[in-house]
Formats: C-alpha cells, structure tokens, sequence
C-alpha cells in the first residue's frame, strides 16, 4: 500500500522538516519512505512543495505521481494553486484558511478543511516554528499513515531537547483541530 | 550492510571520508552545497580539513595542490562551478593528479535553474576542458549509489592518476530516505592508494610511464623532487614541445583511461551499469541517474499493462559500457527508448556506438523530472 502526501508552502516555514520526519519514521518503522523537495531560487517566499512517499514495499521514484497524492496540506496561496492539481478527485485537502483560499470548485473536487495552523502555533503554542508540527500531527491524524507514537518519536529525536514540551504541545493541539475538523 | 536514512549529498561526503578523503576544498553552490556542509562536519573529526575558498577556482585549486601532497581530496560544485574550475581540471588532466569532482547537476546553460534537477553536464563532465584527455564520469542512479560511486570515484583516481567526475543531480542529491551501505571493512577493504616509486630520489622519473599506464607521483615533500606543470612535459615533468613525447603524452594520457577500458571491459571489476529485467524483454528503457528512479517504476506499470519492458541503465558514462550498449543496440532493433533530461547528450553516445538513430527518445531540459507515466504513454505509442 503506498500514500502519497504532499506539503506545500513557501520557503522557510518548515515544510520540509516535517516531510524528513515522516519518511524518516516509516524507515524506522521498517517500511520505506521518501521525502522530495522542489523549491525555487528565490531566497525566501518562493513556492515550495514536499512529496512524501511511504510505502511497505521499495520505492524508486521519489515525487508524486500527479493524480495520485491521497493528502495535501497547503500554508501559502501560491504553492497551493500551482501544486493542487497532483491530489486525485475526493482526496483531503488541508489549508490554512488565513493563507489559502481554496475555489468552489476546488470544494466540490476536493474534501477540504480549514485550520488556522499558523495561528495555532504562535499563538496557542507560543512559537511559529512549530507549525511544522501542527501540520505533522493533523497530516497524520488525518491520513492514519503512520502510528502516532512513533512519530513522535521520530518527531522529537529530530528537535533540540529545549523544545521538546512546545513540541509535544504543537502535536496534541494539531491532533485536537484535526479531529475537530473531520467531525469527531 | 549498514542501513542509514540520509541524503544523496550527505552520502556522497560521508563516502569521501570513509574512502580515505582528508581534504575538501570549494564554494557553495545550489544543489551541491550540502556536500560541503557535510564535510566540514565529518573531516575535522578524523583530522581531515575542509575549507570554503574565496570561489570556484580557488577550491579545485587548493584541492590539486592537496592531493599532490598525497593527500586525497575532492571537491564539489554544479554546472556553472564546473564552468570556473574548467581550466584547473586541465591541469589536472595533463599533470595526472588525483582528485574526486562532484557536480550535483542543476539546469543550465550558464546560472540556469539552480534549484531545478537536469542531467545536461553529462557532455561537460566527458569532456571539461580544452585539449585531448579521456575522462572517467561515474553516475549515481540512487541514494546507495551517491555512497557507493563516490568511493569507487576515489579508487578509480588513485588507481589511474586523474580528476574522476561522480555526478549527482538535484533530484538524488537532495531526496531524503534510507539507503543500505556497505560495511566499513568491506569499503576500507577496496581501497586503492596511488602507486608510489620507492628507490632512489636521483633516479626517479614520475612522467616516464609505459604506453597506456598512469604517472607515478610520489607525494611532494617527501625527498622525491619533480616538476609539476600544465605544459607538455617530459620524464621529469619539465616542460618539452619534443614532437614525439607530445604524441606519446597525448596517446598516453586518452589510452590510459579508453584503451584500458575497451581492453578490460572496464575500469574496474565494480558493475558499469545495471540491467533491470531485460532478459524477456521486448522493449528496453535507457535511463541514467534519477532518470532511472522513473524508469523502474515504468517498467513495472509497463509489464502490469502486458508490455514486457526492461531497462538498461548506465553507472560509469564515460567511457561509456560501449560493449553492452552495442548488444543492446543488436538485441532489440528500434525497440528502445531512451529517456534522459538534457536535448539528447547520451543519446548521441547510443547512436554513436549501435550506429543508427531508430530508437525513440524522451527528452526533457525545463528543470522537471520525467514522471513514470510519461515513459509509460511515449512506449506505448512505439509498440
């Protein structure tokens, strides 16, 4: 079975962190993982986008296939215009509605839901770096793809011991939106 | 075999250091430059040294100069650094030194597209400088393979007394997932170290080396004197225009590295390519590089539709696997399909060597990768 999930934003806000440890916490968990990014040469708020696939059998080639992304989750307007059309028909979309702002079209397409990521993290959490994390934790909530402790582990052996507490935080508030989102 | 989760260019350094590398010297640039960020964490740790230099040249210089001291050493830059450094790599050719090239390739010509994967340096990379030289490029179609190829890069450089190109690209240099590597012992079991000569300082003669064989330089400072030059040059390295040592020079220095490996089969006993399920195939992809990654995974949608598929992909480019090219070319006819991300550099190489150009192509050069699906639509439209 292989996911393919995709994190989109721009330049500097982490996406790609968050793409290196879910690839990384598959490989941990015995299966294989890959994380791709494509960025552009602008210094900061180019269009940035992450492809993460994981899968229990080898995987070669390392981007989405386009039409085949199961889970997208967009931060900035622009990357997710330019890189929505890779998430197949009834696939789940995440956006942070302060940033994105998804057509009616793209509503009838797509299962989308609206989280103020950002917000939560500076705020609720007190630090917008860990906005990678609340996109971890609602990626994984959300597609199940991964098992949660895991993760978190994988999570914290990858950020300073300083801030583990503002990261654990940041994925049990990402979790809590996630499933408040979907409803449950 | 040692399992790790990491990145092509981290693995391409952490090869260098474990092939016995103690120098690094360059300048960053987009998408090598974790190559050297990676090294300057790793070589201080085993009393190695890794420096950032003032630019291009500069780095590829000071790494000759280490490597004449018997030090090995590498660099690592993309295309428009490989640009700069092109005269230097000259001097390396024709003085026979050492030194392990890594060009992580981006879209060019010129600055290009530096964040944005192409395989358009496979032409610089045989042949990067003016003059006649035969140059050795390896090309890592993996995260295993930036290890792997990067090792053999400096065995192949110690063994032949020569730059060796080990080209990356963005795409492989920069994804991130696990890679199995081989043991430590088995990597510091393969090592190759430059011959050296042992006798007397007054008798030796470092640039008198049979038809087809390497120079034997010793490292300097160590009582063995000579001269070091980009001039044509004679026995002891001083410069000559003597009509016949510039021949043999010359005949010497494209022999060492073709004749050898037309003779040999290749340069070394490690694989110059990989075959992936061609025995029953009826139609055969040649990819190289990242390319390949895509090309696996066509064949395997290919083979799900009823197409038998298979794909030939090259590991050493130059000198190219001419032998197994020249099979292919007999075995399957016009069904074959080569698909690489430059306007067709190694398709020329494929038309050179089977001698004709029915084969279909699938080229790309905008800085995007080519998906799996776009090599399964254009073979379907030639079967």
């Amino acid at each position: 079975m292989r996911n393919t999930l995709r994190f989109t934003g721009v330049g500097g806000q982490g996406v790609l962190l968050a793409g290196e440890i879910m690839a990384a916490c598959k490989i941990k968990d015995g299966g294989f993982g890959l994380k791709t990014a494509t960025y552009t040469s602008q210094v900061r708020g180019g269009a940035t986008v992450v492809d993460i696939t994981l899968d229990d059998n080898e995987i070669r080639y390392p981007y989405a296939n386009e039409g085949e992304i199961d889970f997208m989750l967009s931060v900035a307007n622009v990357s997710y215009n330019q890189f929505k059309s890779g998430v197949k028909p009834g696939g789940i979309i995440v956006v942070d509605p302060n940033l994105v702002h998804p057509t009616e079209e793209d509503r009838k397409k797509w299962i989308i839901h609206e989280i103020p990521i950002i917000t939560i993290a500076k705020e609720e959490v007190g630090n917008v770096i860990t906005q990678s994390v609340v996109a971890l934790a609602i990626t994984n909530t959300m597609t199940k793809v991964l098992p949660k402790q895991s993760l978190i582990d994988t999570m914290l052996s990858k950020v300073p011991e300083k801030v583990h507490a503002a990261n654990k935080k940041a994925y049990e508030l990402g979790e809590k939106y996630a499933l408040q989102a979907m409803g449950k | 075999m040692r399992e790790v989760i990491s990145t092509g260019n981290e693995l391409a350094a952490k090869a260098a250091v474990e092939a016995g590398a103690r120098f690094f010297a360059g300048y960053p640039i987009t998408p090598s430059s974790e190559v050297m960020h990676e090294s300057s964490d790793l070589l201080p740790e085993v009393g190695g040294a890794c420096i950032q230099m003032e630019d291009e040249i500069a780095g590829i210089s000071a790494a000759l100069g280490a490597s004449m001291t018997g030090v090995k050493s590498f660099t690592a830059t993309s295309g428009p650094g490989i640009s700069l450094k092109s005269e230097q790599i000259g001097l390396g050719f024709i003085a026979e030194i050492p030194l392990v090239i890594i060009n992580v390739m981006r879209g060019g010509p010129s600055t290009g597209l530096p964040t944005r994967v192409s395989q358009a340096d496979i032409g610089q990379a045989q042949y990067p400088t003016h003059g006649d030289f035969a140059s050795i490029t390896l090309c890592a179609g993996s995260l295993t393979e930036c290890y792997t190829e990067t090792v053999r890069g400096f065995n192949l450089a110690e063994k032949y007394m020569t730059p060796v190109f080990v080209l990356l690209d963005e795409t492989i240099g920069h994804m991130h997932g696990k890679a199995e590597l081989p043991d430590l012992a088995d990597i510091e079991a393969s090592i190759v170290n430059r011959a050296t000569f042992d006798g007397p300082a007054s008798e030796y003669k470092p640039y008198k080396a049979p038809m087809n064989e390497p120079a034997v330089l010793n490292p300097m400072f160590k009582g063995y004197r000579y001269h070091v030059t980009g001039l044509h040059h004679g026995d002891e390295g001083f410069p000559t225009e003597d009509a016949f040592q510039c021949e043999y020079n010359i005949e010497r220095l494209v022999g060492k590295i073709n004749t050898v490996a037309a003779q040999n089969d290749g340069l070394d006993d490690l694989p110059d390519y990989e075959e992936y399920m061609l025995d029953d195939a009826e139609v055969c992809l040649i990819a190289y590089g990242s390319i390949g990654l895509g090309a696996y995974e066509a064949v395997q949608k290919l083979r799900a539709e009823g197409i038998k598929a298979g794909m030939f992909r090259p590991i050493m480019l130059w000198p190219s696997p001419a032998k197994k090219i020249a099979e292919i070319g007999a075995k399957f006819k016009d069904k074959i399909f080569v698909t690489e991300l430059n306007m067709g550099q190694y398709s020329k190489e494929i038309e050179r060597i089977i001698k004709r150009n029915d084969f279909t192509t699938l080229l790309k050069a905008n800085g995007r990768p080519i998906a799996p699906a776009e090599m399964v639509a254009k073979v379907k439209e030639m079967m």
